[in-house]
């Protein structure tokens, strides 16, 4: 057996040939023996022997893999074929790498952020502790809730916690500070991950306890470019905000933290605090054998002894539990990447509906060849499998192009705008065109080659030999019903480009509608950036305001600067949570009267960004440490808790019940300011709280300082970015050398939290241009083809004296008509599709009316430029040509 | 009017050809026109070769391992290829012949021969 039949075909049947003539010669011996003529002798011999040329294909063949064989030829012939049609290939090229190219692109990143496993070892037994509310999951952790979860160990195992953010560190003792991102993470944590430890260890148990001392774990790339790749680094001292911190280990160059990661420090946890807050997530693994519903079952368990402990921890109707890791971090992008592998698949559809439409013109021209093929004894599958190889060469090609392009373009356009994406990496590096994309591509390819040549090849093999064969023109013969097949084809593509056109106008409005939302304050001439005070200068309030008292005042006298503050966040960005009680209400059942996102802000916090003030009054620098507390909410928060009465007259108690560091006296509600959007330009405002600096609690001001840094705020009467280096300098002078990061204008931050809107507005745009571009060369197509089909009837007609205006219109109708079908059919199938769009909506409704009307109309016209040409042309038909047409 | 194939039944039963050049070759190297003549005398000319069925028959035995061929001169002085029995042929050989055997004696069972 063996391959080797299939080999050296060629010489192997020479070889035959003469062991034939071999043959031949002894037998013709044979005859003369028994005494023959010489000649009659040899007439014997290859009368007994028969036709050698039988013998020989029949070895030939026998050698031969039927299949392949055909499939080489079906391949050639399909080669010269398309190269015969060279205009028509080429566009068929294009319209298949575009249609192939965005499903490549944006399964690309499907497959890197939903996809792909985790880059941990035994990526799905990560999972992440969460606190499974009604409304929703919440993955924040507090230290106590850390420590009962690290307490399940027959469900749980190396549970770690880390920072959501990672605060802003300095590395100093260089020539210049360097602003670097430390994240915070309990011992367990590299355990956990796997991380590949290239030098020394990670932290110990007794170094991840209070007075653990300082130590570092660094990460490749800093030790790299900061150190220099510093063999002997380990063991000794850098300065991290003028404090020494020993060196204990570097993780190796492919890890890739979940928060990305500069270096990390211990956490240092006082596990028998009774603090409260919830600043950073913690993830664990499953114990081996253990499932998913086995741990929350016991989490659920834990939550109940837990709240019996602590009863201000956690509400009856809540619990805990977990969600796998990859879950929490792709978190709610699965919806907006389906949406959008749906949009890109209707444009493949519509893109095949095109290149099938273009097949069906090439084989009507070809219909005498196929008739005379199957007169020469071509079977009908014959005739698929060749215009099936054709179809197939074709979009193989194309998809080859169609994944250069869409790779590139993906790599573009995240490198434009990721779109606020997980899992892509910093602007989309960690996007791979691995093995599932290539099979992917490739899959798609085939498919789209079966579907879009399938209807020309059935089409073509129907031919009616007789017919065909006696056509006098090849023009005439393609009979009605390939036209119907086309009228088809032409109003799916209509009816799909609408679906993606209505689509996308939906968020277009949606975009635009969030660019008319006011954010609730003045986001122009607003420059803000980010220091890190991690330092241990920084573990009390007093310190802060003195920092940000120097800065401002520094800052202010830099010419074009109106006013200057500080806080610890930004609005549009996020706020801390806090629970809090009003004095002297019930609260009925619940532990506390509510929560509140909550703001520490210095004086000229609200002017710098000019958020309206309501009523009262707000904070001026007389409210410092030894002042009353007091405190001003926002109109979110005063229409929400007080719908009657007069927040003035009441004192708020800030986190009631934690104790420890956050334990202060009420405080007197001093003002109302507007709402401010922070989280989200589509998402109402919320209750906020805001409290002056200067009178936080140390122990709080501490804990802040360690996870988030400050930020300032800084208004100008001119473009922010022309007193950048000015502030930088200033707030380096004022603070003794500390570094700021994250420089931006709020126009800049305002513009980055619509920008996964933005990115799915793009694409869909984008999309649903190419469908209706797509289209209109497809109902183009068929109108100029069905004009031409016509010449002869046209040229009749106007031979006997019809108007041409009329013959026009008749052409016009006729495209219309096709249109009109498929504008119905696309309005339906959107009536029905943009339910699924309706959480990406703001503002919109999902039947928006100006989307249903307009879109359609737009389409309409489109469709009516592209049948216009054609119908133009019916007009120019010149009856004697038209009647000598061949 | 020499031979009528049809009703002489002198047309080698389909898949036996494989085994009457086994057998033939068992006695020696030859090439393909002693092997068609050896078969056709040793049958007491009872059976024919057909000669468009045996090169197929000796190539495809040849790929499968059976028979292996070389180029020599003939009897005559002639260039030829010769065939002969490889190790695997034999073996082949010994089990399509217990095969026939039992194969026969079964037809002959049916057709209601006395075993004779």
């Amino acid at each position: 057996m063996g391959f080797q039949r299939y080999l050296n075909r060629e010489s192997r049947d020479r070889d035959l040939a003469e062991e034939i003539q071999s043959h031949l010669a002894h037998e013709v011996d044979a005859n003369l023996a028994r005494g023959l003529s010489e000649a009659e002798a040899r007439r014997r011999a290859r009368l007994r022997f028969g036709n050698p040329r039988t013998v020989r294909e029949r070895v030939w063949i026998y050698r031969s893999l039927p299949m392949m064989d055909g499939i080489f030829r079906d391949l050639r012939d399909a080669w010269r074929s398309l190269r015969k049609t060279k205009g028509l290939t080429i566009v068929a090229l294009l319209v298949i790498a575009l249609g192939i190219g965005v499903n490549t692109a944006v399964f690309s990143v499907v497959n890197t952020v939903l996809l792909q496993p985790l880059p941990y070892p035994d990526p799905q037994s990560l999972m992440r502790l969460v606190l499974f509310t009604p409304q929703r999951t919440l993955d924040g952790a507090s230290v106590p809730e850390f420590n009962l979860w690290r307490q399940q160990t027959s469900v749980l195992r190396d549970v770690a916690g880390y920072d959501t953010g990672g605060a802003g560190l300095n590395l100093t003792g260089g020539d210049h500070p360097m602003q670097v991102q430390g994240v915070h993470v309990t011992h367990d944590y590299f355990g956990l991950f796997g991380a590949p430890v290239i030098a020394g260890r990670t932290f110990t148990e007794e170094e991840d306890s209070p007075h653990g001392g300082n130590v570092v774990v660094l990460s490749y790339a800093l030790w790299k470019q900061r150190f220099g790749g510093d063999t002997n680094l380990v063991g000794r001292t850098i300065q991290i905000d003028n404090t020494p911190y020993l060196v204990v280990g570097i993780i190796g160059a492919d890890f890739v933290s979940d928060n990305p990661a500069d270096l990390w420090i211990p956490y240092q946890f006082d596990l028998n605090t009774m603090d409260l807050a919830r600043y950073f997530r913690v993830a664990a693994r499953l114990q081996t054998g253990v499932t998913m519903e086995q741990a929350n079952a016991q989490l659920k368990l834990a939550s109940d002894q837990f709240r019996r402990e602590m009863p201000t921890a956690i509400r009856p109707q809540n619990h805990y539990g977990v969600i796998p890791l990859k879950e929490a971090m792709i978190g709610d992008t699965r919806t907006p990447l389906l949406v959008l592998l749906t949009a890109v698949g209707l444009v493949l559809l519509i893109a095949c509906a095109n290149v099938a439409n273009l097949l069906l013109a090439k084989a009507s021209g070809r219909q005498r060849e196929f008739a005379t093929r199957a007169a020469l004894g071509a079977g009908r599958w014959q005739i698929i499998r060749q215009l099936l190889a054709e179809s197939l060469l074709l979009s193989l090609s194309g998809g080859l192009l169609g994944l250069l392009l869409g790779y590139a373009s993906v790599r573009l356009l995240l490198n434009v705008n990721a779109g606020g994406l997980p899992r892509v990496g910093e602007n989309g590096m960690a996007l791979a065109l691995d093995l599932r994309v290539l099979l992917f591509t490739l899959g798609v390819s085939v498919f789209t080659g079966i579907l879009f040549g399938l209807v020309p090849a059935i089409s073509a093999s129907r031919t009616n030999l007789v017919a065909s064969l006696n056509e006098s023109s090849s023009r005439t013969g393609s009979g009605s019903r390939s036209v119907n097949f086309r009228s088809v084809l032409v109003i799916t593509e209509i009816a799909l480009a609408l679906v993606l056109v209505i689509g996308s106008t939906l968020l277009v409005r949606t975009y635009l509608k969030l660019q008319g939302v006011d954010p609730g304050f003045d986001t122009h001439n607003t420059l803000t950036m980010a220091m890190s005070i991690s330092g241990g200068r920084f573990q009390a309030s007093a310190p802060v305001d003195q920092i940000i008292r120097q800065g401002t005042e520094r800052i202010k006298a830099i010419p074009g600067v109106i006013e200057a503050a500080a806080g610890n966040g930004l609005p549009l960005q996020g706020a801390f949570g806090m629970p809090f009680d009003i004095v002297g209400r019930s609260n009925g059942n619940a532990p506390t009267t509510g929560g509140a996102g909550y703001y520490s802000v210095s004086a000229n916090y609200f002017e710098s960004l000019k958020v309206p003030l309501l009523r009262g009054r707000t904070f001026t620098d007389r409210d410092n440490a030894s002042a009353p507390g007091v405190i001003v909410i926002n109109e979110a928060m005063a229409k929400q808790y007080w719908p009657q009465g007069d927040p003035l007259r009441d004192r708020i108690q800030k986190a009631p019940g934690f104790g420890g560091p956050f334990a202060e006296p009420s405080r007197q509600i001093v003002g109302i300011v507007g709402n401010t959007r922070d989280n989200g330009l589509d998402h109402n405002p919320f209750p906020t709280m805001y409290i002056p600096l200067a009178q936080m609690p140390d122990g709080e001001t501490a804990l802040n300082s360690r996870v988030a840094p400050l930020w300032w705020v800084v208004r100008t009467n001119g473009d922010p970015h022309a007193v950048a280096a000015q502030v930088t300098t200033a707030l380096r002078e004022a603070t003794g050398g500390l570094p700021v990061a994250h420089i931006r204008t709020m126009d800049e931050i305002d513009s980055l939290t619509v920008s996964r809107q933005r990115f799915n507005m793009l694409l869909l745009t984008v999309f649903g241009a190419s469908g209706l571009l797509l289209a209109a060369a497809g109902i183009y197509g068929l109108m100029a083809f069905s004009v031409e089909q016509r010449t002869q009837e046209l040229g009749i007609r106007m031979a006997m004296g019809a108007q041409t205006s009329h013959l026009r219109n008749m052409v016009l109708r006729q495209g219309m008509i096709l249109t009109i079908i498929g504008v119905a059919a696309g309005i339906a199938a959107s009536f029905w599709l943009t339910r699924f769009l309706a959480s990406f909506l703001f503002g919109v409704e999902k039947w928006d009316p100006l989307a249903f009307l307009l879109t359609p109309l737009l389409l309409s016209v489109v469709a009516l430029a592209a049948t216009w040409i054609p119908a133009v042309r019916a007009t120019r038909v010149d009856p004697m040509t038209a009647l000598r047409f061949e | 009017m020499a031979r009528n194939k049809t009703q002489d039944a002198g047309e080698i039963l389909q898949g036996t050809l494989d085994l009457l050049i086994l057998r033939t070759l068992i006695l020696g190297p030859a090439h393909g026109h002693t092997i068609a003549r050896s078969i056709e005398s040793t049958s007491e000319n009872a059976l024919e070769v057909e000669q468009g069925s045996l090169y197929p028959a000796l190539h495809r035995l040849e790929d499968r391992g059976l028979v292996a061929s070389e180029w020599g001169v003939s009897d005559n002085n002639r260039r030829a290829k010769f065939y002969r029995l490889t190790a695997k042929g034999r073996k082949e050989l010994a089990a399509a012949t217990g095969r026939w055997r039992r194969m026969t004696r079964a037809i002959g069972l049916i057709l209601g021969e006395s075993n004779g």
